[in-house]
């Protein structure tokens, strides 16, 4: 009976690390798992003014549109990380937004099943701020050969971009779009093939925007996002993994 | 002793009921005209719980044959028409149609293998590209209604403009707004329109081949001119006027309006999907999950045409 009692006190001292972690809102199974990966051991809350804005169900799952703002911490971010717990490839990008840019960026994304996508937000004071939403999925997005294999357009005209800027009351929005396959190498016999890297300059030089990209992110990307001030002159470079280096004047 | 039997006895019971009910779709044909019954499907999703029983099919009894528009969800609902059918008219069906490539209109298709299956040959090109990804599909979203179900291909091309079947004059007419190939079939002997999927009445309007909203509603524009007396929608109650078009055209008019605002304004995918719907298509079954899928599929390419 004592061994019982003294098993279970250090079951319980075991135990109590585990508890004093904060429970996943989204009740994720590889939460802790994604955690560690990502994050580490950093201090970290989950934060409902992180937003993650996904759909209920992914219609596509090969095109599946994500919204992440971090605008609530504008000026105070050194980085925002963002994942899908349950596709065979987690990351999908790093973003380091300058305080010249509004943190909220949108793009869309693949996914192999149900997923929560998260957002973490490290800010200046070394806290990490969480968001996620889940989206519902029939699956398959990351193991589907992109329509590029079926179609060779992209072959002639890889790196096109096109973009467009739309006032908004406060700044501007880019809206981007550049022609690449985005394979994620999960497709038998066609490698990986992606984009890696996207940075905004501003005229002076600055980076205003500097993403590191992941396979997850959709053939074709679409990426949208915000800057305070739309009468100062941009522009996008991106590097692929391949090595080939795209820019254009925004 | 007594318990553990009757304990037996309760598992008996409950295995008994489980076997017992068999997946019925309780396919009741509805008199809408002259010669003409219609299976009338719900106005939901496809669920486990309707087996995919969500849309409408017909069949006209001539004076010769049997003509059976569209076949259905699933062999097992395809078998259940063949019998229902067979307590209406003992003659034998001699003409089946496919309208569309839409998995809920072809897969009752192989309880049909031995008759004459006819179909627009783009229909067929399309059933055979999508057939087994449909299926992957609707094994996933209705479960076992579908057990033993295949791709069975329309085994012969349907052509021109009538078909003439024990003295029924159908006229056969080819529009391109919901699917791409969208058969629709005017009965002239009885005036009874079989729009399929060109028309949605209060059950929202699907969009994953739509070649484009315009093209959609200008088609629309010229069923509603037709001199029919009865309406039978893919989706949605039979009805004998222009209700269902005028509702399309308000709804599709609103969509391609939207899309196109907020292509210009430069909107992203999320923010579109969040734009609250008018409150007169409040009362459409599904608008709201619809209205999410076709920003899904439609939006990219007013994207496109804001760049």
């Amino acid at each position: 009976m004592r061994n019982f009692a003294v098993i279970a006190a250090l079951l319980m001292g075991l135990a109590a690390p585990v508890q004093a972690q904060q429970v996943d809102p989204i009740g994720s199974p590889l939460w802790d798992y994604m955690r560690k990966l990502f994050i580490g051991d950093a201090e970290y809350q989950f934060d409902d003014s992180i937003k993650v804005v996904v759909p209920e169900f992914a219609e596509d799952p090969t095109q599946v549109p994500v919204t992440i703002d971090a605008s609530a911490y504008a000026g105070q971010i050194e980085r925002i990380v963002s994942w899908a717990d349950l596709n065979p490839i987690q990351h999908i990008f790093t973003y380091h937004p300058h305080p010249e840019v509004i943190p909220r960026v949108s793009m869309r994304i693949k996914v192999q099943q149900g997923t929560a996508v998260r957002a973490a937000v490290l800010t200046k004071d070394g806290i990490w701020h969480v968001g996620g939403s889940y989206v519902d999925a029939a699956g398959g997005g990351c193991t589907t050969p992109s329509t590029g294999n079926a179609n060779p357009y992209w072959e002639s005209h890889l790196g096109e971009m096109k973009s467009r800027l739309f006032p908004q009351e406060q700044g501007g929005r880019y809206k981007l779009k550049i022609i690449h396959p985005m394979d994620t190498g999960l497709v038998n016999a066609i490698p990986e093939f992606y984009i890696e890297q996207v940075v905004v300059r501003s005229a002076a030089g600055d980076d205003l925007a500097k993403m590191e990209l992941s396979q997850p992110v959709s053939e074709n990307p679409v990426i949208t996002f915000d800057v305070r001030h739309a009468d100062r002159k941009h522009s996008v470079w991106m590097r692929d993994n391949s090595g080939n280096e795209f820019e254009k004047q925004l | 002793m007594l318990k553990q039997l009757m304990g037996y006895t309760a598992t008996f019971l409950l295995a008994s009921t489980v076997t017992a009910a068999p997946m019925d779709y309780n396919l009741s044909p509805k008199k809408v005209a002259e010669d003409t019954w219609v299976f009338e499907g719900t106005v939901e999703d496809f669920s486990i719980k309707n087996g995919g029983n969500i849309v409408n099919t017909a069949f006209i009894v001539t004076d010769d044959s049997v003509v059976l528009i569209d076949t259905g969800p699933s062999l097992r609902y395809g078998k259940q028409v063949r019998e229902a059918i067979s307590k209406i008219t003992p003659k034998p069906i001699s003409h089946v149609l496919n309208t569309h490539h839409h998995p809920d209109h072809f897969f009752g298709n192989q309880a049909f293998s031995d008759t004459a299956i006819l179909a627009r040959a783009d229909t067929g090109k399309l059933i055979a590209q999508n057939g087994n990804a449909f299926s992957d599909n609707m094994y996933r979203m209705v479960g076992d209604w579908m057990r033993s179900t295949e791709v069975v291909l329309p085994n012969q091309p349907l052509e021109g403009d009538s078909l003439t079947v024990g003295g029924h004059k159908f006229r056969l007419m080819n529009f391109s707004g919901h699917s791409g190939a969208d058969l629709v079939i005017f009965d002239e002997s009885t005036g009874v329109l079989f729009a399929s999927d060109m028309i949605f009445y209060q059950r929202a309007l699907t969009t994953p081949h739509s070649p484009g909203l315009q093209i959609w509603i200008d088609e629309l524009k010229k069923i509603s001119q037709m001199n029919y007396k009865i309406m039978v929608p893919g989706h949605g109650p039979v009805i004998s006027d222009n209700r269902a078009i005028d509702q399309m055209v308000g709804y599709l008019t609103w969509l391609d309006k939207t899309l196109q605002r907020s292509a210009e304004a430069g909107l992203s995918m999320n923010e579109v999907q969040n734009i609250p719907l008018p409150t007169e298509f409040a009362d459409i079954a599904l608008i709201q999950r619809e209205y999410h899928r076709s920003v899904v599929h439609l939006y990219p390419s007013y994207e496109e045409s804001a760049f």
